[in-house]
């Protein structure tokens, strides 16, 4: 029978990784302190999968990678925490070109089923490399599935299909976001990658976003509300990217504006207004409105709760474009 | 525990002036470090900070016997407080950083980024292991412009784990540059014991592979981990290329404050970090030693903690009246690139 329980979405994520890992023995576990359980996700799952599934590994990204990389093209299908997202540049070639590029420059002939997991996101107040959000590089680079939940639900959901999936996957989540609870039902259920989720229903401009954005966009909408109808997508995943989904809201809206943690510049939100011009200009009312990180590194201190996009710059972006 | 050098060149001994110099800065660090813990518990410290406890000893060897224009990396635990004030930095605005002021060092925009280039401390990352490729660049300029300058570069066992370290042994061994491998080892990283992680215990054996001279010494002796310094530091001015010394050490406490204690799956076992801290605590055992030899008395050790008390009850006062940096924007981005 069927039963929903309020649960984070650090703890949703380890019952994806639970599951999996009871349904296929060739589904392991590694990553810095992951026995320990740095964070939630990983919390007890050596007790019940034992040491030769939930592997610590030594400081050494680029051979963590690389020990996935390899296991997966001999069949494995290996998980690997990064813990924060920002420690996988320290991976950089194999994470950004030699994952993505495998299966293409190899003659399309051989799966690489391996998902990196990393958390990240402002608000933290320790700058820049805890901060940073690698989506807009990893879609720069083609051939790698990336991405990043709002809810525990769509954590869980999101996470087992990127386990079951033939291709590298970044699934990345939001420090901010890990011990939000929501609802969770007991019965399986996947999230397919690649689909977005209206996550408020409205008429007058859409505001496309993730993570915890999502969540800031919500608080947005609702602030407005008694002037202007929201719509707000949660993209879920960058790549691939569910365009559809956007242009069946922007012919009700004609208005878009995009909410991106990340840096400004060539990024998410600038991929998306170009995408919009190409796909939906003749839908637009007015230009599309970008709200990112200012083109600067993430500050700590004081700085970050308003130097990322807040519900308040938000707002003032929903009016500007709504005028 | 072994403290006899193994194939370096330097034997030094310290003169009186040197061992009254390290425990006055023991001192301080481990009353700073204890000052840090009082701000981040009153909830006045922007982002994180890991407790350095037991283990700052080498720290303080590290940074008093340099120059100010040599180079260091701090190894970041106690945030790197220990090396800076025993180099003779003045740490007050690293600590209006930590709560986020605008007298920061940092302009309060950076948590916990060291940043005081005119002591050769450049600045750091929170990747560990990040300090590795910069420091084989301070050797290298000081041989470019044929300066007697040495680079100290501290870090923990952990560092070592990444490739990076492992190239920066290669190219200063290669290049025959002036830099010290400071690796100050507690047998432990974040929740994950060393000998999980690390296939001999005892890291300065890697030195030997790039044929670099090491030394391993007992990170609680105070005495012993400046002697190691003395030496590293003359065999790197002598122009005698890289060389490598391990400091063993002791993590009495989580990784980070609220943070987890553990090694792997097991939580360590508090009564044995309670009993390193009372038998292995370095400052107890470098009072003891130093009292017996006569080289301070009993009133001369309630001086120095009672100066270095009055130092950082002075900071807290300093930093907490500094106000909190909230820049514009527009300033912020005035400051991507230099001039
Ligand atoms: C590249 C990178 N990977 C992982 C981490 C997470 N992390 C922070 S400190 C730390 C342990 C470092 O251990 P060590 O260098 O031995 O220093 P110690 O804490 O023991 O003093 C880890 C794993 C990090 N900051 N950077």
């Amino acid at each position: 029978m069927t039963a929903i329980r309020e649960i984070s979405l650090g703890e949703a994520m380890k019952e994806a990784l639970a599951e999996e890992m009871r349904r296929d023995d060739d589904v392991f576990l590694l990553g810095v302190s992951i026995r320990a359980g740095t964070f939630l996700h990983t919390k007890g799952l050596v007790e019940e999968f034992g040491e030769r599934r939930v592997l610590d590994t030594p400081l050494s990204e680029p051979g963590g990678v690389g020990t996935a990389f390899g296991a997966a093209q001999e069949g494995l299908r290996p998980v690997l925490d990064f813990m924060y997202a920002g420690f996988a540049y320290f991976a950089g070639s194999e994470v950004f070109i030699q994952a993505g590029q495998y299966h293409f420059l190899h003659g399309s002939k051989h799966p690489l089923p391996m998902t990196l997991i990393g958390t990240c996101g402002v608000g933290r107040r320790v700058a820049n490399e805890h901060a940073t959000l690698p989506y807009g590089a990893l879609i720069h680079h083609p051939g790698i599935k990336v991405c990043l939940p709002s809810t525990p639900y769509d954590a869980k959901g999101l996470l087992k299909a990127a386990i079951r999936d033939n291709n590298p996957v970044f699934f990345l989540w939001h420090t901010s976001l890990m011990a939000l609870k929501g609802p969770v039902p007991t019965d399986e259920y996947i999230v397919p990658i690649g689909v977005a989720d209206v996550k408020r229903a409205g008429t007058d401009v859409t505001v496309l976003t993730s993570g915890l954005q999502v969540h800031h966009s919500l608080k947005a909408a609702e602030a407005v509300s008694s002037e202007i109808s929201v719509e707000v997508i949660d993209v879920r995943s960058f790549e691939p990217f569910d365009l559809p989904c956007l242009l069946n809201s922007v012919t009700k809206t004609t208005r878009l504006v995009v909410v991106d943690e990340d840096f400004e510049r060539g990024g998410f939100a600038a991929e998306i207004a170009a995408q919009m011009m190409e796909h939906g200009y003749d839908l637009l009312d007015a230009p599309v409105r970008r709200v990112c990180h200012p083109h600067m590194p993430v500050p700590g201190g004081y700085i970050d709760a308003y130097s990322m996009p807040t519900p308040a710059r938000i707002e003032a972006a929903i009016r500007d474009v709504c005028r | 525990m072994p403290t006899k050098p193994r194939g370096a060149s330097a034997q030094e001994t310290l003169t009186r002036d040197h061992k009254r110099l390290l425990y006055r800065n023991l001192v301080r660090a481990m009353t700073l470090d204890r000052m840090m813990m009082r701000i981040i518990r009153a909830g006045k410290m922007v982002g994180f900070y890991h407790e350095g406890g037991i283990a700052l000893a080498p720290g303080v060897a590290a940074g008093t016997f340099l120059r100010r224009d040599d180079a260091m990396n701090p190894h970041y635990r106690a945030h790197g407080i220990a090396h800076m004030i025993a180099k003779g930095v003045d740490i007050q605005s690293y600590v209006a950083e930590h709560m986020g002021r605008v007298d920061g060092c940092a302009k309060g925009r950076s948590s916990f980024h060291v940043s005081y280039p005119e002591d050769h401390i450049f600045g750091w990352s929170a990747n560990i292991g990040a300090n590795f490729p910069p420091c084989i660049g301070y050797g290298f300029a000081a041989r470019y412009r044929s300066t007697d300058q040495v680079v100290m570069n501290c870090s923990g066992d952990g560092s070592y784990q990444e490739g990076r370290a492992h190239e920066a042994l290669l190219m200063t061994a290669n290049w025959h540059l002036p830099v010290i491998f400071w690796c100050e080892n507690n047998g432990i990283a974040q929740s994950s014991a060393l000998s999980d992680l690390f296939p001999i215990a005892d890291i300065s054996r890697l030195a030997a592979g790039y044929g670099i001279p090491a030394l391993m010494v007992d990170g609680q002796d105070l005495l012993a981990c400046g002697e190691a310094a003395l030496a590293a530091i003359a065999h790197a001015r002598a122009g005698k290329g890289p060389i490598f010394v391990e400091l063993k050490t002791l993590r009495s406490q989580e990784h980070n404050v609220g943070g987890l204690n553990n090694e792997g799956a097991h939580t360590r076992d508090p009564a044995l970090m309670q009993k390193w801290r009372d038998t292995r605590d370095p400052l107890t055992l470098a009072t003891a030693r130093l009292l017996k030899d006569q080289v301070l008395t009993e009133a001369e050790v309630a001086d120095l903690q009672l100066e270095a008390d009055r130092e950082a009850a002075a900071i807290e006062v300093h930093c907490e009246a500094s106000p909190k940096a909230t820049p514009s924007i527009d300033e912020l981005m005035a400051g991507v690139y230099a001039p």
